[in-house]
């Protein structure tokens, strides 16, 4: 009965409808990881191809231009279409179970970012089978990747794809922060998280902060090669470097996104199997923390050659020893860990002895490339393809496949082969060191990166070899893993509950999880809850605690506090939707568009896109498809969209960290050409007109005061009017939106001759966007007031929208100073 | 270093070995347990790592000081020589009062005392890295960038690009040759006086002026600028950028051959040209040698 009940509200519908339509975190996750796993063999294909050609010297068994192809997508497909998505699919999955809740915070946006990364992979793989892949490596620096030196599409395949795939990427890291944030089990006060849960949430920051600046570099790069707009380029005024920038802005915290998350697996592990708590929680918790901060200051390490002042070199190179410290403090906890507890070598374990060997090697190797002198020596020479392999494959294949194994039983109910998958670890083991250990000595001998053949001269002939060799022997290996998976859901003998007496509470669900995971949700009392209650599970399954079953047909959660865990509302989440297919698709449509070259119909797709979005939020709150306001509704806690506060608000708070970071890296961008570029030049007189920027201002920053007062009233219970007052500010944002739209076409600028009007026409249209959207927002608004959707009983909506309004008036005022005022203030030649 | 560091390696190995051991379990107090676990954490997260940076950075330091492009007051400035990276060869600019004497793809510099490289780049992003000497720099277009190497003793040394530049970064090779300050002298010198003018080859100079001089220049005959300098290329050690060894014959050879040899290379195919006129103006080519 109570299952059933669950299972109307929160299943899919059978067929294809239910498959597009799904927003459930258990199905979405798999196919994160299931698709990410089909790129990993992807990708693995093309790292075969490199070894068999660098096997021997002289080989020509694939041409150069075919190489430099093969060797650009390998990387990208490794970090951008496996490495992330794969993490961010296991996070997906498991989170909501881990915290002891029914699903994640934005069902939705779940579904959109899938799709976005399946069509981005899927656009940009589909380059390699043309014949028009990208070649100027996975950094794709300029000039090489530009329009003069990659004309053909292959640049705009990677630029593209990939912000398409970061759209994703940036959906999981906002959904996974407000879920661990706002919708943990009752009682689970954050120091009582398991550390799982502390690393996603360090990741899904890392994430929403560390991928803006790229998305930036992407669309800047693009937008030179596709009208001309010279950011990078010498001649105009820009400056190449400033991609390097942009890139390892990005580049250096997404390899601790990557190693974070991998290292929860391990932290979650190693307390199961030494049959302990861990030892220094606190410990783990500040090392994340201090990982996360630190890796937003070491970009420049992969720039030391570049030519960057002395004082700027000695403070990455010491940022990049420090981030040792975080990273030893976690191996020694683990240790000890172990070595205060009872270690059972179980399969999942000796994928954790293995990531721990390769992985201190690689750190090792990390911290003496920190030092410059030696960075100059071996910089862009197989030993830094080797270390690179080791932190990666070390810090993140590893202890994926641990995970895997552990967690197996959970997403099957079956456990894996015992024999099978010792011979898969020892091959893939072996393999790896017989690649990439000898490839540290090619680079030390000299070898450079990225040639595609050597003259048997160098001396390098043997060493190729054997790693060609361990090459293959590691497809073997993982081959056989393969295999293992596949039978072990024949074969495999059916797993207990709880098989590995582990602590936390994903263990509590039935196996195979169910669509609703916890039919009932429990109070969390301490860091291990199914050590301090084994039965936990059975009661869950009984009913025995909150929110059992979902007479109302709603999907309910509990919101709770962020901090004590003290339950707050209720959340009702959104059932499945199409709109999240339609978006993407239609989005998929504008970057082929894009790709070949159609702007007209580009743009309208964007606006259809837009017009999807906006649909989609549109059934929300009140909303009839939503929940509709009803006479008994649940009062204490309430139902979230009763409330000024839900998770909506938190959603909206973390996706403008993400803009807020992008707009920062545009800013960056200003600064560092004004002051950097070799060419730049700069209009003595600004083109922009300061009397029109103050008025276009002040007409914005009346109607956001105008909103804060509106939504005051709300919350105190005044409603009346509200509709009107909504059209009157929406309307004075028209006048800004105006104001600004005059402004930029006074300004006449032209932004394909200098950097510097490029510059500008980006940060105006940067705003124009924002304020057009906040105009559109504020119209739904009035017209949802007059539906009744917004009333003091359901304050929830407005409070949204004036975060946006907020974020939106303080990023208008600072970019006016920067490229309003300042320019004037200190002139053109400061 | 590395035999510090794999000395770090191997103890932290058997360390995690020693835990993953079956073995009789200890049993201690909570406070026993805080106290051992502190001891490590503390000892392993923070001293080990603490103590490896302060050696790395006591060896490092001193060392990087030395390759800093900085004159000390009293010092005589050091040699400098102009590198500019092309997709996918070198130009090589010996900078001096009467004018610059230019090269390619062949780099000669004075042994026994350091010597300042600027390097930039006309077209994409290059890296100059003679491994041997020392330490990397990047070539970027618009800027010029300093390294001070030192060559202790003349000799012959390897160079390669070392970023990745495009589908030829393959071969874009540098032969490095640091010769005894009087021979480096005499070298220069022979470079600095005009060619004579060699009766022999008249009708291969006339070749040259109609088919190639639009891009390679050659002292007293051409000014072209988009390929490499070819005043002296009978004296260098190989072609293309360290495609093949320059011997007889060689670069009728490579004018030939050249796309097959190094597809994607910016010079024109030489298919309109009768092999006698390329053999012609190898010939002439080979004895440009100062």
């Amino acid at each position: 009965m109570l299952h059933r009940e669950l299972e109307l509200a929160w299943g899919s519908p059978a067929g294809l409808r239910g498959m597009l339509t799904v927003v459930n975190h258990g199905t979405l996750g798999l196919r994160f990881m299931v698709t990410g796993l089909v790129f990993f063999l992807l990708g693995g294909v093309l790292a075969m191809l490199v070894r068999t050609q660098l096997a021997f010297p002289d080989q020509d068994f694939m041409s150069p231009d075919v190489y430099s192809q093969v060797t650009t997508m390998h990387g990208t497909v490794m970090m951008f279409l496996f490495a992330i998505p794969v993490l961010e699919g296991l996070a997906i999955y498991l989170i909501p179970k881990m915290i002891g809740t029914r699903d994640l915070a934005c069902p939705r946006l779940t579904a959109f970012g899938y799709w976005c990364y399946l069509f981005g992979g899927i656009i940009l793989f589909s380059s390699l089978l043309l014949d028009m892949a990208p070649d100027s490596g996975w950094f794709m620096y300029t000039p090489l990747s530009s329009g003069e030196y990659s004309p053909g599409s292959g640049s705009d395949f990677w630029l593209l794809g990939i912000t398409f795939v970061e759209i994703s990427a940036l959906s999981a890291g906002v959904e996974l922060t407000v879920s661990i944030l706002r919708t943990r089990a009752s009682g689970m006060a954050l120091h009582r998280m398991p550390l799982f849960a502390w690393y996603i949430l360090a990741m899904a920051l890392m994430i929403v902060v560390g991928f803006p600046p790229l998305i930036l570099g992407s669309v800047l790069l693009e937008l030179e090669r596709a009208v001309g707009m010279p950011f990078f380029a010498v001649a105009g005024g820009g400056d190449p470097v400033l991609w390097q920038h942009l890139f390892w802005l990005f580049g250096h915290p997404e390899v601790y996104i990557i190693f974070l998350p991998a290292a929860g697996i391990v932290s979650t592990l190693i307390p199961v199997f030494a049959g302990r708590p861990m030892v220094g929680y606190g410990w783990i918790v500040a090392s994340i923390l201090i990982t996360g901060f630190i890796s937003f200051g070491l970009w420049v390490h992969h720039m030391f050659t570049v030519g960057i002042p002395q004082l700027a070199q000695a403070f990455f190179s010491a940022a990049s020893m420090l981030v040792a410290v975080p990273t030893a403090i976690q191996v020694f906890v683990w240790l000890t860990t172990l070595w205060l507890g009872r270690p059972r070598m179980t399969l999942p374990m000796l994928w954790v002895l293995g990531f721990l060997v390769i992985f201190v090697c690689g750190g090792l190797t990390g911290v003496m490339l920190a030092l410059v002198p030696f960075n100059w020596q071996v910089h862009d020479t197989h030993f830094v393809v080797a270390h690179m392999h080791y932190v990666l494959v070390g810090g993140m294949f590893f202890p994926l496949m641990a995970g895997l194994y552990y967690w197996l039983p959970l997403v099957t109910g079956r456990m894996p082969s015992e024999s099978l998958g010792r011979l898969g670890f020892w091959l893939t083991f072996s393999g790896f060191n017989l690649t990439f250990l000898i490839m540290h000595w090619t680079g030390l001998l000299g070898m450079p990166r990225r040639i595609a053949s050597y003259e048997s001269a160098m001396g390098w002939d043997i060493y190729n070899l054997i790693s060609s060799v361990g090459g293959f022997m590691m497809s073997a290996g993982i081959a056989v893993v393969l295999l293992d998976l596949a039978l072990h859901g024949r074969f495999g003998r059916l797993a207990p509950r709880n098989p590995w007496c582990a602590d936390t509470l994903e263990w509590a669900v039935a196996t195979p999880p169910t669509s609703y995971t916890f039919a009932s949700l429990p109070q969390v009392t301490s860091r291990h809850p199914l050590w301090e209650f084994p039965q936990l599970g059975e009661s869950i399954r009984l009913g025995e605690h909150e929110r059992a079953g979902a007479p109302h047909g709603r999907r309910e959660l509990l919101g709770t506090d962020p901090l004590t865990g003290r339950v707050r509302e209720i959340i009702h989440l959104p059932g499945n939707s199409v709109w999240p297919l339609a978006a993407a698709l239609v989005l998929a449509v504008v970057c082929i568009s894009l790709l070949v070259r159609l702007y007209p119909l580009a743009l309208v797709a964007f606006v259809v896109a837009a017009c999807m979005l906006l649909r989609w939020s549109w059934e929300n709150g009140a909303h009839a498809s939503a929940t509709p306001l009803g006479d008994n509704e649940p009062s204490d806690p309430a139902l979230h969209s009763r409330t000024p506060d839900g998770p909506g608000r938190w959603t909206m708070g973390v996706a403008l960290l993400a803009d807020g970071a992008f707009f920062l890296s545009l800013l960056f961008g200003w600064c560092y050409l004004w002051t950097v570029s070799p060419q730049w030049r700069m209009p003595d007189v600004s083109p922009l007109s300061l009397p029109m920027m103050i008025a276009s201002g002040l007409a914005l920053t009346l109607a956001a005061s105008w909103l804060g007062r509106r939504c005051r009233a709300i919350v105190a219970g005044r409603e009346e009017g509200l509709a009107r007052a909504f059209a009157g500010i929406a309307a004075l944002g028209g006048v800004h939106l105006l104001l600004l739209l005059t402004l930029a076409v006074q300004a006449a600028l032209a932004p394909t001759d200098s950097a510097h009007d490029a510059v500008l026409w980006v940060g105006l249209a940067y705003l124009l966007v924002h304020a057009t959207l906040a105009t559109v927002l504020m119209l739904l608004q009035a017209r949802r007031a007059a539906l009744g959707l917004v009333s003091a009983r359901l304050p929830f909506e407005p409070g949204v929208v004036l975060l946006f309004w907020r974020y939106h008036t303080g990023a208008y005022w600072i970019l006016v100073a920067a490229i309003g005022v300042l320019p004037r203030v200190l002139g053109a030649n400061a | 270093m590395l035999s510090g560091f794999g000395l770090v390696f191997v103890a932290v190995v058997v360390a995690w070995l020693a835990a993953f051991r079956p073995r009789a379990h200890v049993e201690r107090s909570p406070a026993e347990e805080r106290r051992f676990s502190l001891r490590w954490i503390l000892g392993g997260g923070i001293v080990l790592p603490g103590v490896s940076i302060l050696a790395l950075l006591v060896f490092g330091v001193p060392t990087g000081q030395r390759m800093l492009p900085v004159t000390l007051p009293g010092e005589t400035p050091p040699q400098v020589i102009e590198v500019v990276g092309h997709q996918w060869w070198w130009e090589i600019r010996y900078p001096g009062e009467q004018g610059d004497v230019v090269t390619a793809n062949h780099l000669v510099m004075p042994a026994g005392e350091p010597v300042e490289f600027h390097v930039t780049s006309a077209d994409v992003i290059h890296a100059f890295w003679v491994p041997r000497l020392g330490g990397k720099i990047d070539m970027l277009p618009g800027r010029t960038n300093r390294i001070r190497l030192e060559a202790d003793e003349p000799g012959v040394f390897g160079a390669q690009c070392a970023e990745f530049c495009g589908v030829q970064h393959t071969h874009m090779h540098l032969h490095v040759e640091a010769l005894p300050r009087e021979e480096y002298e005499v070298w220069l010198d022979a470079r600095r006086s005009p060619l004579p003018e060699d009766e022999a080859h008249a009708q291969a100079r006339q070749d040259f002026i109609q088919h190639c001089a639009g891009c390679h220049r050659v002292a007293g005959l051409s000014d072209g600028e988009r390929g490499p300098d070819l005043s002296d290329i009978g004296s260098r050690a190989t072609l293309g950028a360290g495609v093949m060894a320059m011997e007889e014959g060689a670069i009728a050879r490579w004018l030939a051959t050249h796309q097959s040899l190094k597809p994607g290379n910016r010079m024109p195919s030489h298919d309109d040209l009768e092999d006698e006129t390329l053999e012609r103006l190898g010939a002439w080519l080979e004895n440009l040698t100062p």
